[in-house]
This record gives C-alpha cells, sequence and structure tokens, in this order.
C-alpha cells in the first residue's frame, strides 16, 4: 500500500463502505481503484466513500473518482460520500462530480439517501 | 512585488508538496483566509502539476522551479517549466462527456482558473514557459 494513502472497506448492511485517508492522487489512485474493485464492494449495488477530512485530492485524483464513478454507472450502483472538507466539496461541485457521486454532510445522510 | 520565496522543484510528482508548505506559511502571514490558502494548495498543485507532466513531459533531468513574491494587496506564485511549451490553445476545455458525465482529465486549468484571482501563460526568458498566478487578499 502507498504510503500517503490508507484505504480499507467495510459492510454495513448492504452498503459497501470504502474508507480513504491520505493523499487521492494519480499515484494512490489506484490503491482506491484496488478497494472498488475487491468482490464485497464490486458486487454490492451500494458503495459509500467515506473520506477522512484531511484528504487532499488533486486533479489525478479526481480521475481516479471518475473511473469509479464511471465503472459503477455501468453496474448500476449507487455511490455517494461523505466527510469532504468544505473545500474538497466545492472542487466536486466545480468539476461536476456531484453528478455522478452526490456528497453528504454526515454518514447518516449518506446511508439514509441510498 | 517583493520577491519572498524561490524553489526549484525535482520533476517527480509529490514534489509540489514543498511548494505548496512554504506557499502556505506565507499565505497565512498575509493574513489569508482559510478557504483562500485551500484555493491556493489546489491552484499551486495543479500548475506544478502541469509543469512536471506536460511542461517538463517527466523528464527528471529537468526541474520546476516556482517563485513566491508579495506586495500590500496581493500574493504572486509563478511556476515555470523547462519544456518546449504548450499551446494555451489546445488545452481541453471540454469538461463533460456527451453523455453528461465528467471528463476523466483536464482540470489543472480549469482549477487555477476558478481558484485564483488571476492567471496567465507566458514564454519564460530562456527555456519554458510558466503560469503566474495571482491571489488577491481583498478578492
Amino acid at each position: 500500500m502507498s504510503k500517503d494513502i490508507k484505504v480499507s472497506t467495510s459492510q454495513k448492511g448492504d452498503i459497501a463502505v470504502i474508507s480513504i485517508q491520505g493523499d487521492v492522487t494519480a499515484m494512490t489512485g489506484e490503491v482506491i481503484g484496488n478497494a472498488y474493485g475487491s468482490a464485497d464492494v464490486s458486487n454490492s449495488p451500494k458503495i459509500l466513500l467515506q473520506f477522512d477530512k484531511d484528504c487532499y485530492i488533486n486533479s489525478g485524483g479526481l480521475a481516479s473518482l471518475i473511473d469509479i464513478a464511471s465503472e459503477g454507472r455501468k453496474k448500476q450502483q449507487k455511490i455517494h460520500a461523505y466527510g469532504l472538507s468544505d473545500h474538497f466539496q466545492k472542487i466536486f461541485h466545480m468539476v461536476g462530480l456531484t453528478r455522478c457521486i452526490p456528497i453528504f454532510t454526515s454518514e447518516e445522510a449518506a446511508m439514509k439517501d441510498f | 512585488m517583493e520577491q519572498l520565496l524561490e524553489l526549484h522543484l525535482p520533476n517527480i510528482l509529490g514534489a509540489e508538496k514543498e511548494a505548496i508548505k512554504k506557499a502556505v506559511t506565507i499565505a497565512e502571514k498575509m493574513g489569508f483566509a482559510r478557504d483562500r490558502i485551500e484555493d491556493l494548495k489546489t491552484a499551486l498543485a495543479e500548475a506544478c502539476i502541469n509543469a512536471i507532466e506536460h511542461g517538463n513531459k517527466f523528464d527528471q533531468n529537468k526541474k520546476v522551479r516556482v517563485t513566491l513574491a508579495a506586495d500590500d494587496n496581493s500574493l504572486q506564485v509563478i511556476v515555470y517549466d523547462e519544456g518546449d511549451g504548450i499551446d494555451p490553445k489546445k488545452i481541453p476545455t471540454k469538461r463533460v462527456r456527451d453523455d453528461g458525465f465528467p471528463c476523466r482529465r483536464g482540470y489543472g486549468v480549469f482549477l487555477i482558473s476558478n481558484l485564483m484571482n488571476e492567471f496567465y501563460f507566458e514564454k519564460n526568458s530562456g527555456k519554458g514557459n510558466n503560469v503566474k498566478m495571482l491571489m488577491h487578499l481583498n478578492g
């Protein structure tokens, strides 16, 4: 695993959760992609991306997240996100990523809206 | 403008973090609000990544130079590459695919233009090009 990112997966009911801490970049995107590709996540109809509030995301990282959203759309998965800092919520809106990965202010809100 | 700092970064992804750290210290001293500093961090990161990837084309024999300068109203950040340059007219502007999905790449300049008050592409006096970005204290 890259030293700049920590990614883990878990299950909450029928929702697969990917927890992300650290740097989301072109260099670490593969780690998130691998977590998404793990059997329990890739077959889940509902996926929650749980970002640590101190996550750093650059354009390379946005590309990795768009890849996941694109794959999720093919599989008709719903992908939600929460935990992003105000700044990266703004960036998600700016680049249009919220059209495919809606963001929520809390885990409860993100899970309730599936 | 008074030049405050000059950095010479190795041409590898991740090297931009050193510039970001130094820029944050200067922006905090100048009194920029927290949200503006976050904007600066992202814009500077994207300018460095563009210099590494598109300007210097990942050539590790090349460097990325970053200068920070300020006056009473603004912080100026210039990121220089040593590459052959890119035609600003050829920078992709399409950000949404035909199916309404966001495009995968091409957000660097878009983010810089949306997060900084001013930005310009310029040719270096020697080889390469630079992007000059300005953030205003009252903007």
